[in-house]
């Protein structure tokens, strides 16, 4: 029993990291849907070949351990060896090739365009007929039950689109623009990953993707495309005056206000997101103040200097500052 | 076989120029995955060139025919060669499926064998070069 438990305990936990928002093999989108399935099918074909293989070489070596005639062996070598791997590769090698356009289809509208930067994304998003994009910052939220474009590139190195639970990846160049689109099916919150190693801080290169139910996302994308709501309370204020004296504008944009650097992150209204940094960190205040203390600490090789000169108050102040822009 | 002096001198000569003769058939036992070969570039180049450059100048489904055409005759050869390979391996008159003595009739019967093998793996390539061709009607 104690050996049984032993051996089934690893494989539960493996189990555990089936599903997840993160997961592949947990569905949130009708691309993911189709992969699943075909995992799913593999995985079956490959278990009943598996035992298929085994039962023959048990019933070979220990059932029947005679030497078997020629022409049976012929048959086994050319129907086995030749015949069945050719049918059952070419039957895979279809499936596998009519579901691919699906993954490719064209979009119902809206177009997110997202660039790999290191290590975060340079999110726009360009509502049919749209003249200017709407411009945000690692995290995407899409509508369910539409099929959205995505634009993807990349500033320096090659990065990877990957939203597992929604669909497949695609790979981001510095260059050269590659598509994919994705149609979550069910409301939620997901986790995408950057799936092509792009340096040191590659492992914390990821995002949060919100499907939402198309009313709520409409008026989430009106809201996003306003301008930055003015600090409210004396803390606020002072981060606000915080913010525009050390600069942060150099880099960092907050739409409505004299901030319009393009190097970093859209902050204008970093405060709704559910991360921050890429998918680093939560966004506490506690989060943000650490962040801003040290961001390498927390993403090596970051550009964002370091802002430790600043006291805990003065801290504390930015980050409501940056959580009230809503 | 260095003894020209003995009876077998005048078949040991015969044996020599069979085997030249084989020299041909050992370059023709190459044919077959020389077709795959040129059907497998000719798609993959001709695919990629057209997404690349000549999506303005006419449509996919012309390429995609003139491709498919393409595989039409590039089995048909396969096919004729393998045929022509099955012929000189012999095996329904012969039974001879190993080829072991180191005779020119064994070596005639075993390149024709190893011909047939290869055209027959070249055929089913070609099936599979062609079925992105059939399954996937874009450039995207």
């Amino acid at each position: 029993m104690a050996r049984l438990t032993a051996l089934l305990l690893p494989l539960l936990l493996l189990l555990a990291g089936c599903s997840g928002r993160q997961s592949a093999l947990g569905p949130g989108g009708a691309d993911a849907q189709v992969l699943a399935v075909l995992f799913f099918v593999m995985l079956g074909g490959a278990v009943v070949l598996w035992l298929f293989m085994n039962g023959l070489f048990y019933w070979a070596t220990r059932r029947s351990p005679s030497a078997h005639s020629e022409k049976g062996s012929f048959l086994l070598i050319v129907i086995g060896g030749i015949l069945f791997p050719t049918v059952v590769l070419a039957a895979l090698l279809s499936y596998g090739l009519a579901i691919l356009p699906d993954q490719r289809a064209p979009g119902d509208g809206l177009t997110v365009a997202v660039r790999g930067e290191q290590w975060w994304w340079r999110v726009e998003y360009w509502p049919e007929g749209a003249e200017a994009p709407i411009r945000t910052a690692n995290e995407i939220r899409l509508p369910v039950g539409a099929r959205t474009e995505f634009r993807l590139d990349s500033h320096r190195v090659i990065h990877s689109f990957w939203v597992p639970a929604l669909g497949g990846k695609m790979d981001m160049f510095p260059g050269r623009e590659t598509r994919m689109s994705l149609e979550p099916v069910r409301p939620g919150l997901y986790r995408g990953q950057c799936a092509e190693f792009c340096g040191e801080s590659h492992a914390w290169m990821a995002f949060e993707v919100e499907a939402m139910e198309p009313a709520a996302f409409d008026a989430w994308l009106a809201h996003e495309a306003s301008d930055a709501r003015p600090p409210e309370g004396a803390e606020a204020q002072r981060g606000a005056a915080l913010f525009a004296a050390q600069g942060c504008g150099a880099c960092h944009a907050v739409r409505g206000t004299e901030a319009v650097g393009q190097v970093g992150p859209d902050l204008t209204h970093v405060g709704s997101r559910h991360s921050l940094g890429a998918g680093r960190l939560g966004m506490a205040q506690e989060d943000l103040m650490r962040w801003i203390r040290d961001p390498a600490a927390f993403k090596p090789g970051a550009e964002m200097p370091a802002y430790d000169h600043l006291s805990e108050a003065q801290l504390s102040d930015l980050a409501t500052y940056l959580r009230g822009l809503q | 076989m260095t003894d020209d002096a003995t009876d077998d001198a005048p078949r040991h000569q015969e044996e020599q120029k069979a085997f030249a003769e084989e020299a041909d058939s050992l370059l023709a036992i190459t044919i077959a995955p020389l077709i795959w070969c040129a059907h497998f570039l000719v798609c993959y180049c001709g695919v990629a060139i057209y997404c690349a450059k000549w999506q303005q100048a006419f449509s996919l489904g012309v390429l995609r025919a003139g491709l498919i055409g393409a595989t039409v005759l590039a089995l048909a050869g396969i096919a004729l060669i393998g045929w022509f390979a099955f012929r000189r391996w012999d095996v329904r008159t012969s039974g001879d499926w190993v080829h072991e003595r180191g005779i020119s009739e064994d070596r005639h019967r075993f390149l024709g064998h190893a011909a047939f093998l290869l055209a027959l793996i070249s055929f089913i390539a070609v099936c599979y070069v062609t079925l992105p061709l059939i399954f996937i009607g874009s450039c995207a």
